[in-house]
């Protein structure tokens, strides 16, 4: 294994819990992100995922536990954190009668010092989509524009998720270019996802969370060294298909 | 699995001061608000057509029979009428069913994660609104003074200070149907009914003189009756009736604190 170079701590999650009505939707979470570090987030559906990442970026309290991005509490110090933070959401809609140029101005709005509207589009290979209405966009197309709108503020922590739900294979590739340049720049990545393949591109390290607890976290090769199995996907099934066993039992 | 380096605080990692848009952001936010109303002109076909419609067909009616200082029916009930009917759909009618709208589409979830306060979405729908309901009302009274001779306020001061509590009150209902309604369409519905109990006990069908007499009295005290008679007032140059400002100054209180207690961003 090779010695991780010591970094900042950029995220740091302290036995969050968030409970909906009767569904613990995290249980008691603690986890640690390093400043340039690339974190992916997998879990089956239900298993915390969206919830942890919305509560990071201030969208949901905790009902128990700290969070600190950067240093800052997503509430107490949300006008700060927006600076700072870039958000694409697996559910969240923009103006859908305004062109995707129209869109990048108004976003771009909000920033001290934006993207450039023409780096944008080059991004997310939108530039022969600038005068279309967002509502007319392939859904795809949707969620290339909502990533770019994530870019905008030039964020030092990007939380993505289902980065590539809804693309095309050729799609698919040139976003991952996308975060991997981001990657280098040092920019923070959560990247929640059902993808193997993605995570183990883009990712320096795994979460793999069932139940809102962490079952399993380390680099690919780790999880798949603790799941025994050949691959990332084998691993996810059989750790998860453990934890169900476990909550069977339970 | 790995081992993790020791953590240090992340200096220098955030601004020291967070930099918070500001009339730049909002200028824009208007911009993008105004093309969006822009593109969906349909949806202004009520809140301009009916009160023009009720404009055309009561003018004639109204007659040009001098009521007081030189002021007409169609000045001193009609466009009175109008203007607020105008205003009540705006308000309570379009504004919330576009917030209803964006709240239900998740974009004011989308920009709750971006240094924009939702608030300021909430200012740039209340400023275009607002110029839609202006252009809505010099409309009307473009039609009702070129088509029909009608006269301008005795007092204008009177008039526009009347127009700014009744658009106050008008919008501050509004926000009552966005905050209580959880759908776009149970706003338009929400929004429908109040439109139509404040017009009905405000005189819009026909004059409170023909409702029973505790209908009357209350829909005199509800925004609609309470604006209609303090423009009328203004009109005709009488001093605006305490009791009507009253109305509209409690009714903008009231509706301001429920949206406080009531309106959720998502």
């Amino acid at each position: 294994m090779n010695t991780p170079t010591p970094r900042n701590t950029m995220i740091e999650l302290e036995d969050l819990t968030k409970r909906y009505r009767t569904t613990l939707a995290v249980d008691g979470l603690s986890l640690t992100v390093h400043e340039g570090e690339a974190l992916g987030i997998l879990g089956a559906n239900g298993a915390g995922k969206t919830t942890t990442v919305e509560m990071i970026a201030g969208l949901r309290r905790p009902d128990a536990g700290r969070i600190s991005v950067g240093g800052l509490d997503p509430h107490r110090d949300r006008a700060a954190l927006r600076q700072v933070l870039g958000v694409q959401l697996q559910e969240g809609e923009l103006h859908g009668a305004l062109t995707v140029n129209e869109l990048i101005t108004l976003y771009r709005s909000f920033y001290p010092d934006p993207r450039g509207r023409q780096e944008l589009l080059q991004l997310v290979d939108l530039e022969d989509k600038a005068d279309t209405r967002f509502e007319k966009l392939s859904g795809g197309q949707q969620q290339r524009v909502s990533v770019a709108l994530a870019m905008v503020g030039r964020p030092r922590v990007l939380i993505l998720d289902e980065l590539t739900t809804g693309l095309d294979p050729a799609a698919r590739r040139r976003m991952w270019r996308t975060i991997e340049q981001l990657r280098h720049d040092g920019v923070t990545i959560l990247l929640v996802s059902h993808g193997m393949d993605e995570v183990e591109r883009l990712c320096d390290r795994i979460v793999l969370l069932g139940a809102g607890r962490i079952l399993a976290e380390g680099t690919v090769a780790e999880i798949v060294e603790l799941a025994g199995t050949d691959t990332l996907e084998d691993a996810f099934v059989a750790l998860t298909g453990q934890e169900l066993f476990e909550e069977e039992i339970a | 699995m790995n081992t993790v380096p020791t953590p240090s605080p992340a200096a220098g990692a955030v601004p020291a001061r967070a930099h918070r848009p500001g009339l730049r952001t909002l200028l824009a936010m208007v911009r993008a608000e105004a093309k969006m109303v822009s593109r969906d002109l349909a949806g202004l076909i009520v809140p301009f057509g009916l009160p023009l419609l009720i404009l055309l067909t009561s003018a004639s009616a109204a007659g040009q029979e001098e009521i007081v200082a030189g002021r007409t029916a169609l000045d001193l009930f009609v466009l009175p009428l109008v203007i607020v009917m105008v205003v009540t759909m705006m308000g309570v009618l379009n504004m919330p069913s576009f917030l209803a709208y964006y709240r239900r589409a998740g974009i004011l979830r989308r920009l709750a994660v971006t240094p924009a306060s939702p608030m300021m979405v909430l200012l740039a729908q209340a400023i275009v609104s607002l110029l839609q309901s202006a252009v809505g009302i010099a409309l009307a009274a473009a039609v009702a003074a070129l088509a029909y001779g009608a006269n301008p306020p005795i007092d204008l001061g009177a008039a526009l200070v009347a127009l700014a509590l009744t658009t106050a009150a008008m919008y501050a209902v509004g926000m009552i149907v966005a905050a209580i309604s959880p759908t776009p369409n149970s706003s338009v519905a929400i929004g429908l009914v109040a439109f139509l109990v404040l017009g009905a006990s405000g005189g819009m069908f026909g004059g409170r003189d023909a409702l029973p007499g505790p209908v009357a009295e209350i829909g005199s005290h509800l925004p609609f009756g309470a604006g209609v008679d303090a423009l009328s007032a203004a009109w005709a140059g009488q001093p605006l009736p305490a009791g009507s400002l009253f109305s509209l100054a409690a009714a903008t209180l009231v509706g301001a604190v429920v949206a406080a207690l009531f309106f959720r961003w998502e």
